[in-house]
């Protein structure tokens, strides 16, 4: 079953790399350290979206049929994964492309050459 | 004690992760401008789409474990949240350069 925060947290991480590839292009995408860090992240998505989404006592509540159902691990929405992928991945692109943007002053690929 | 629940978790997640700028050599909270150009768009655009959710009721935050205070119709908690997490990202990519460029 699908519904609609299904929907949108599986075409949110797709966006973000489209984001990237048209627009941010960082290259964030070819780096270990990207992957590395988002993965890291997501791993400590789980003890901290595992206590706001406790069944048993709910920070944060869904409605049952906005999503699949699925919750795993503990009572967290799967759809909360691609939610987070996608503001982890969004976030250090644009925490790479500031980096970028002030080493070059003078324009986007100024200095690419001297750097 | 309930109404501090998000709100201490969100602070477990900033004094867990505030060592790597102190001692781990990551340059986040160092780097204001940055910090804001990146965080301005997250904020906006996630927290827009929890704002929608929430008033599609595709989910709803507990008044019982938040403080009270409901900017724009999320709880403060929330909109820290997305200045929290994102700063624990950008603290870990920044401390694992800062690892590989040693020699």
């Amino acid at each position: 079953m699908t519904g609609s925060y299904t929907i949108a947290a599986a075409c949110a991480p797709v966006l973000v790399v489209l984001l990237e590839v048209t627009v941010l292009r960082t290259g964030v995408l070819r780096r270990g350290r990207f992957w590395l860090t988002t993965a890291i992240t997501l791993g400590f998505q789980v003890p901290v979206d595992g206590w706001l989404s406790k069944l048993s006592a709910p920070i944060v509540s869904y409605q049952a049929r906005a999503s699949s159902g699925v919750r795993w691990p503990w009572d967290i929405p799967v759809e909360d994964f691609g939610f987070g992928l996608a503001m982890i991945a969004f976030t250090l692109m644009l925490w790479e492309r500031a980096r970028l943007d002030s080493r070059d002053p003078g324009g986007r690929y100024g200095q690419a050459a001297g750097d | 004690m309930d109404k501090w629940q998000y709100l201490g978790l969100l602070g477990l997640c900033v004094t867990v992760t505030l060592p790597l700028e102190i001692i781990g050599g990551g340059r986040v909270y160092r780097r204001p401008k940055a910090l804001l150009t990146t965080l301005a768009p997250v904020v906006v655009l996630f927290g827009g789409w929890d704002l929608l959710a929430v008033r599609h009721g595709e989910w709803q935050y507990s008044r019982r474990y938040t403080l009270g205070w409901w900017p724009l119709g999320l709880p403060v908690e929330e909109w820290l949240f997305f200045l929290v997490v994102p700063i624990c990202a950008m603290l870990t990519y920044e401390v694992l350069a800062r690892g590989r460029r040693r020699p």
